[in-house]
């Protein structure tokens, strides 16, 4: 079963994207800031990471960052989930390595099709 | 002799009996601290049963939280391919059942369908708008608009806006023109959305100003918003209102209106600088050669502000008509102004750079190091 972390400090949306994860067959860790995430990555292995760019404490950014400069895990895709659609906010999570950014609104099933498409080309 | 029976014999034996044979300073001073005693008792007793009300609606908070979010993420994780009013029929019935008349309940749910309906695409908003108004959550929308503090009145409008309940416009139109800021702002905003047929009519009614912060916010609602049909901002232009006047000559030079070109030309005479300055601005990117003629004959009129800009739209028109009054220009006591005067000559079509070459050899040499400079297409105006 594929592992997933979802980092992002808005709960009821951690909750709804938690539920959909879990409802789509994945395992699934949650995080509801970015020190947390950042601990979690640190100490765990994920298949892919889910996460919101504005985060108390820690950005989805450091934490794209951190992921992208470890030669272990840099090979998880990175998904960042932003309300903001500026240029150079994305010009700078891909530069950084993101695989994806997801602009809210979004759909979640459009989300939920991302994931797998990013999990099967991780596997194989 | 039981134990109360003991203390009251005491007080009793101690002050009350001997009351009257105290000094009065002395049955002042006790009547003080009895008096501060029992505040004191009372304060506690107050504080005591604060807390224990907090604790219980936190606790209540808690509870229904986490309730409530189960239950619509369970709704927005529903299968999209199931139709609306099944959805709805499965779920209804389960929020129906919760006490929604219980103002915390009632809140938080508010509160959440906002949030989703705010964050998701696709049928979740659809589902989510279903169910806000068959809750009657609509109706407490209503309620808060209608309420006397402005802060419920915001926070109803801002329901009504997002989850766009049209027939609201008509309550919130009357909030459009508020003496305060932030109400008038958070009508505005919502009335642009949620008017179906006349959604600037507020401009038409507007006396108190936009301010300039809120300007921006207004441009950005829409310029975004691609359902919005967007009018001819002209017809705002003869508003009494400066701050109007402003916002349209900044959404024509968005939209790039020139229909309006009549009009902003004659804002060239407006009492207001701030919009003589805006409307050159605009009759430069519009390029309207028309307007040439007026620039020029208010020239002389305007502080050295708006003499930039109005050299600076000369420039962009680059019809060459206007060519010897750039020239004389350069002679200027004020650098900016040579400095405009200079590039509005080299934008001139008929071989600006070359005219610009040709004064080069016998101007004096301050300008001459100007030329140079204007000349010099690696550096930016």
């Amino acid at each position: 079963m594929s592992k997933i972390l979802i980092a992002e400090d808005e709960v009821l949306m951690l909750k709804a994207l938690e539920f959909k994860l879990k409802k789509d067959g994945y395992q699934v860790d949650v995080a509801s800031d970015g020190r947390q995430a950042m601990d979690k990555v640190k100490s765990e292995t994920y298949d892919l990471i889910l996460t919101d760019i504005m985060m108390p404490f820690v950005g989805g950014m450091e934490i794209l960052s951190y992921i992208k400069n470890d030669p272990l895990k840099k090979s998880t895709p990175v998904l960042l989930i932003s309300a903001v659609g500026l240029e150079n906010v994305v010009l700078e999570g891909f530069s950084l390595g993101a695989d994806d950014f997801i602009y809210k609104p979004f759909n979640l099933n459009e989300l939920s099709v991302r994931i797998k498409r990013y999990i099967k080309q991780n596997v194989f | 002799m039981n134990f109360f029976e003991t203390i009251f014999k005491y007080i009793g034996d101690t002050y009350t009996d001997r009351l009257s044979y105290f000094p009065t300073n002395i049955r002042v001073s006790l009547l003080i601290i009895l008096f501060c005693i029992v505040a004191m008792v009372e304060l506690y007793i107050y504080i005591l049963f604060k807390r224990a009300s907090k604790n219980r609606e936190e606790k209540q908070i808690k509870y229904w939280k986490e309730h409530i979010d189960n239950m619509l993420a369970n709704v927005v994780i529903y299968d999209e391919s199931d139709d609306t009013d099944e959805i709805i029929a499965h779920f209804y019935p389960k929020i129906k059942k919760m006490p929604l008349r219980n103002p915390i309940v009632n809140n938080i749910l508010t509160t959440e369908i906002l949030t989703y309906h705010k964050n998701f695409t696709g049928k979740v908003p659809e589902v989510l708008a279903v169910l806000f108004h068959k809750l009657d959550l609509d109706k407490k929308s209503r309620k808060k608009i209608n309420n006397k503090n402005w802060e419920t009145k915001i926070e109803g409008i801002r329901e009504a806006n997002e989850m766009e309940i049209t027939d609201m416009a008509e309550e919130i139109v009357k909030y459009t023109d508020d003496e305060n800021g932030l109400l008038r702002m958070e009508a505005q905003a919502a009335y642009i959305k949620l008017s179906p047929s006349n959604p600037f009519h507020f401009l038409d009614r507007a006396q108190e100003r936009i301010l300039d912060w809120h300007q921006v916010v207004l441009f950005e609602i829409i310029t975004k918003n691609k359902k919005l049909a967007i009018p001819s901002f002209s017809k705002w232009l003869r508003s009494p209102n400066d701050t109007v006047v402003m916002l349209c000559l900044k959404l024509i030079d968005h939209f790039m209106q020139f229909d309006a070109a009549e009009e902003v030309q004659r804002l060239l005479k407006h009492h207001n600088p701030k919009i003589v300055k805006k409307s050159i601005n605009i009759i430069g990117k519009l390029e309207l050669e028309d307007a040439e003629k007026h620039m020029f004959g208010v020239y002389f009129d305007h502080p050295d502000e708006i003499k930039l800009e109005i050299l600076n739209s000369i420039g962009k028109i680059s019809s060459g008509n206007y060519a010897e009054f750039l020239s004389s220009r350069i002679y200027s006591a004020d650098t900016k102004i040579k400095m405009e005067a200079m590039y509005a000559i080299k934008n001139d079509p008929d071989d600006g750079e070359n005219k610009l070459k040709e004064i080069f050899k016998q101007t004096t040499a301050e300008n001459r190091t100007l030329i140079k400079h204007v000349l010099d297409n690696r550096i930016k105006p």
